[in-house]
Formats: C-alpha cells, structure tokens, sequence
C-alpha cells in the first residue's frame, strides 16, 4: 500500500458521517442512473423487438420511376426544390427481388404482403381494419407472429385459406373469439366471411387494434389487386444496418424502401428524450453528490492544514499531498459505485416486477426493463468523473499549501 | 568540530511580506553543522530563528546564499526532490510536537518510513518499535498519541524525527511546552540518540541549561548571528 493510500484511508475513517453521506450521494446517483435507464430502454427495446416483429427491420414498397437528376435543368424563376418522384402502386416481380434479396448476408428471410384497407363486421360493431395479406410460411421465418399468438392456433390459419388472424385490440372490439365468423367488405361491396383462427397480440397498439392477416391470394382477389404484392417485409441479422441497406435495395431494385429507423422515427425520438431526460435529472443527483464530495473534502483539507504541514516537513511531496485527497475521493467514488450498482440491479429486478397496466402505445402487465452492462459502466464513469472534479480542486489546493505558513504560525 | 560536515549553509539572506510590510528576517546567515555535534541557536523572538530553521530543512528557500547537505548543494534543486532529501536526510521536532492525532504513537513514527518506501510493513514496525523503545515508549506503541503526555508525545516526535536515520535533525524549541522535568529528560534522550548515532542537532531554544549544554551556541540578533561559543561558555538567554 502506498503511503498517500495508507493516509487517505486513515483521513476517511476519521470522517466517517461525512464520508457516509458523500457515499450515499453516490451509491444513490448511482443506482437511479442505471435503474431509469434500464427502465426507459426497456420500453424503447420492447417497442422496437415488437414492431420489427411485426412490421419487418426493412421494408420495400412501390415501384419509383427514376429521375435521372443529373440531365434536370431547373427554370430560372423557379427557387423550389426539382419534382417529386413518381411511384407505381405495388410489386410485380416478386420472386425476382426476393430472390436476389436473399443473396445479401445481412437478409435473415423476406416475406411479400399485400395491404389493404377494409371495413371488418362482427354482430353489431363494424370497423376499419387494416388487412395483411401473407404467405404463411414465409411470413412466419420473417416474423414473430406465431410467437404473438394468444388465442387460437397459427396452424388453423395455414390450413385454412378462409380463415384470418385477428389483432387483440381489435378482436376484443368485435367481440369476436377463436373458432367466430368476422366479415369483411371488399372494394367491390361484397361482405366475405372469414373464421377467426387465432388472435394475435405484437404489444404495439397500432397493430394490435387495427390488422387482420389473411392468405395472400384470398387477399389478393378480396381487394381487387392487379399485384401479388404491395409491400416485401425484411427480417435482418443486423437491425441496426436497415438504414444502409434500405438505401442500398432503393438503388438496386428501384422501389421504395424504408428502414426500421426511418418508419419508427417519431415515437424513437420520444423514447430517446424521456431517456435523455432521465439521465438529466439523474445526473443532477450525481452532480450534487459531487458538490458533497468537494465540500466534505475541503472541510477536510482546511481540518488537516497542520497535518499537512507535518507531512511536508517529512519530505512529503506536493504530489503525495494531492494524492492523499485524490485517493479520499477514488475510495468515495469506487465504494460508491460498486454498492450503486448493486443497488441500481435490486432495483431494476424490483422495478421490473411492479404491475403496471398499460394498454396504448404498448401493451405491458409490469415494468419493462433492460439488463444492459453499458448502463453500469457509464453510471461508473459518470460518478467517477464527477468525484474527481470535486476531489481535484481540494487535492490541487491541499498541495500547494507552504508548510512553513502552517509551522511559522505555530512557533516564530 | 566532531566530524564530517552534515549540514551548512553560507550568507543567507531572506526577506518575509509584501512591499511596505517587508521584513529583512535574515542577513547573510553562515553555519556549519558537523555530525555528532549538538548545535543551540537562540535569541529573542522574531530575530529570524525558526526562519533559519526552515531553510536548513529545506521547508523554506532563501532569498540569497546557499545550503548544502553533505556537499551537495541543494538551492537549485527542485520541489519534489527536496522533498526526497528532506525524507532521507532531515529529521524535525517542533515546538508542539505536531503528532497526527488518530494515529498510534508507532504509526506516527512509521509515517516518514512509508514515504522512503525502502521497508515492509513489518521491517517498519520493528524499527518504529525500537525507537520507542530507545525514548523509553516501548509500552505504549499502540497508544493514540492523543492520549499521551506532552512530554510522551514529545518523545514520539523524537523517534519520529530519527525514523529514517537521517544526518541531521532540527528541532524548534523541542522543550518549549513541557516543564523542566519533562524538558530535561526530552533534551537528554535527544542529546544522547544524537551522540550514539552521529547525528548533527541543531535546536532553537530559549532554556539556557538546555543550550549550556550544546556542543555550540550561536547567538542571533536582528537575523544575524552575533555571535558563536564552543561549551562551557556563559551566555545570556
């Protein structure tokens, strides 16, 4: 052990309210951080596993004329940006670009839908829905639909060509269960009767209360549709990779296409400030432990003048000095942030465990929460960096104190 | 003259204060300490005595003039290696002792072994045990000094002061708080560590029995010294 850590550690056992109290500050700045972050990433995760889920990482839509911008000459008097693209409804060579899609290593599988809207009946209640047609073996390697089933069987829906699967929400509106009849109204006017073969929950509340998957075919004819596909659902490897890609498959195909990110990006941006937000006021607990620290540490360097005039007279250098103060505070923020973090898990897994009923943007029973060693390791060099500051000024003025002021004072 | 020079310093000048509150503390101070001689300055207060003191333990830096350790001449060297010469080198005793308080009297003594860094742990508490031994403290080793006496806590200050068996120990009115029991006994063991070891002492005091009995004493007015007696000379305190 070092001489300046043999000292800090006897200095801190002499102060051991105050040095309790910093530790406090700290353990707690600490804990908060990590249990609001693991809090509002865990709802962001759940949104965003929930939508990939159903929606794809990446999707391709219509078919876009190129503009070639390169031969444009702007008018003169005109200041506006050049035309908008022109866009051709759904996808016609299907096949081709799955085929081709798939030769991409970040491509897991790739599955066609095609949307439309319709009017959905059951007994009395009547309402828009959205309707997805799908190829139920590809749809299914694509998407975590057999995995939001919670009523019903996915197999009666693929062995069944007129049977639909229904959104919670929106089943819970039609009062229709497993094994009902729902209606749907064509473009033409037609009502089409379906049997309910499973309800199926993403956790998302704009898919849960609105869509309706049917068989592709059976949808295709329904909405009248020249197309087998108006949109392709993309599952990948690399999620976060969607956007590079999406812009990629734009050039390659000539056809709309849109990451995760891009079609996320409003309710993403509010999860990404409420997490922000956190970590402001988080870090104002930590901050005003900091501020703790630096008070109890100057007290401690105005207490210890004498001590450490002593010690410079035994051939102490400035550098042990401020040591002495430095390791005062290491010991503060290591102690601290090792019990914070202990406390920051206890309370996540305690957090995680509170009823909660939330049935709007998401559908969640209890607190969602992410178990992310990254939300450790900053709470850590956040508290570590807001120690030393507040170590730094008391260790820097400790050090230069002259002995002989202190001694002169004593004796002249 | 005993021995070899320990310590030494040559027209030493310092100045204390700012402008018109500037004091001339010092003016063109010379000494020499040899080791095993025991060396008394005294004079009245604020002729520069301490001051001296503080530059010959390289706490302080002269204006003007040099110092020398051994024969090395230390005035240009820098702040962290002073430090180092004064661990290896200089051993202090103050007026009031200057203990740290929570620790116990062998921690206190153990303090300037731990900067050297040249001994364990154990190596350190055996010497530090020996020195209270040797200033006949051996029973209270474990004692908070704050539960010691002035003068056990003087005697402390004295192993502490020969810790890293330094060449030379400066002390500041060693005796200066304690009765004339207590200074005796302090100044006797101090006087007797100093001869056996072959150190250099020089303290500042103003007990006359106690610089009757130095090797040298030299006397200060007006930061000078006006004057320097081998034993057995009076003098007027």
């Amino acid at each position: 052990m070092t001489a300046p850590l043999y000292i800090a550690l006897r200095f801190a056992t002499h102060r051991k309210r105050a040095l309790l109290l910093s530790l406090v500050g700290v353990v707690f700045g600490v804990g908060i951080f990590i249990c609001t972050q693991a809090q509002t990433q865990g709802f962001a995760q759940f949104f965003i596993n929930s939508t990939v889920g159903s929606n794809g990482a990446l999707v391709l839509r219509s078919r876009f004329q190129p503009r070639y911008e390169g031969m444009v000459v702007s008018a003169k008097s005109s200041g506006a940006a050049a035309a908008r693209r022109n866009y051709f409804e759904g996808i016609h060579n299907v096949s081709e670009i799955m085929r081709v899609s798939r030769q991409f290593s970040n491509v897991v599988a790739c599955s066609p839908v095609l949307r439309g809207t319709i009017s959905a009946r059951a007994g009395f209640e009547t309402t828009t829905a959205e309707l997805f047609g799908i190829d139920p073996a590809s749809h299914l390697r694509t998407t975590d639909l057999a995995k939001q089933i919670v009523g019903g069987r996915f197999d009666d829906f693929r062995n069944n060509t007129t049977s639909v699967i229904v959104g919670y929400r929106l089943a819970d509106l039609l009062q229709v269960r497993p094994g009902d009849t729902v209606q749907v109204l064509s473009p033409g006017g037609e009502y089409w009767r379906f049997n309910v073969a499973a309800i199926a929950r993403s956790g998302v509340g704009t898919i849960d209360s609105s869509r309706v998957y049917a068989h592709a075919r059976v949808a295709q004819r329904l909405l009248k549709k020249p197309y087998e596909a108006s949109m392709i659902i993309y599952k990948l490897r690399n999620p976060d990779r969607a956007p590079a890609l999406a812009n990629h498959f734009e050039n390659l195909f000539q056809h709309a296409a849109q990451s995760w990110q891009e079609r996320e990006e409003g309710n993403l941006q509010i999860f990404s400030t409420l997490r922000i937000s956190a970590a402001i006021t988080v870090s104002l607990i930590i901050l005003l432990a900091g501020f703790g620290i630096f008070n109890v540490l100057t007290m401690s360097v105005l207490s210890k003048v004498r001590e450490i005039a002593i010690l410079r007279s035994m051939g102490y250098r400035r550098i042990d000095i401020s040591a002495i103060f430095l390791w005062q505070g290491a010991l503060i923020a290591g102690v601290g942030s090792l019990i914070g973090c202990i406390l920051g898990a206890l309370l996540t897994w305690g957090i995680s465990h509170v009823p909660i009923h939330i049935r709007g943007l998401l559908y969640t029973n209890h607190f969602l929460v992410v178990w992310d060693w990254r939300h450790y390791f900053w709470a850590t060099v956040l508290a570590i960096v807001a120690v030393f500051i507040a170590s730094y000024v008391p260790a820097h003025r400790a050090a230069q104190l002259q002995p002989v002021d202190t001694l002169r004072g004593s004796s002249l | 003259m005993k021995g070899e020079l320990s310590l030494s310093c040559l027209d030493i000048e310092r100045y204390l204060g700012e402008e018109e509150s500037r004091v001339h503390v010092l003016r063109g101070v010379s000494l020499d300490l040899e080791s095993g001689s025991i060396h008394a300055v005294v004079g009245p207060s604020g002729c520069g005595k301490s001051t001296l003191l503080y530059i010959l333990g390289l706490l302080d830096e002269p204006d003007a003039g040099s110092v020398e350790i051994g024969a090395t001449p230390i005035s240009h060297l820098r702040d962290e290696e002073l430090a180092r010469r004064r661990n290896e080198s200089i051993g202090f005793i103050f007026q009031f002792h200057f203990l740290m308080e929570d620790f116990s009297a062998q921690e206190n003594v153990m303090i300037p072994m731990r900067r050297l860094g040249q001994m364990n742990e154990t190596e350190m508490r055996e010497r530090a045990a020996a020195l209270l031994e040797a200033v006949d403290l051996g029973d209270k080793l474990r004692r908070q000094s704050r539960h010691l006496s002035g003068g056990e806590q003087q005697r402390v200050a004295i192993a502490r002061a020969l810790a890293n068996d330094p060449s030379v120990i400066l002390a500041d009115e060693p005796t200066g708080n304690l009765d004339t029991n207590n200074s005796q006994r302090a100044f006797e063991l101090l006087a007797n560590l100093v001869r056996e070891r072959e150190k250099a002492l020089l303290l500042v005091t103003h007990n006359r029995f106690i610089a009757d009995a130095c090797d040298w004493v030299h006397e200060m007015k007006d930061g000078r010294v006006i004057a320097s007696h081998p034993h057995g000379e009076r003098i007027s305190v």
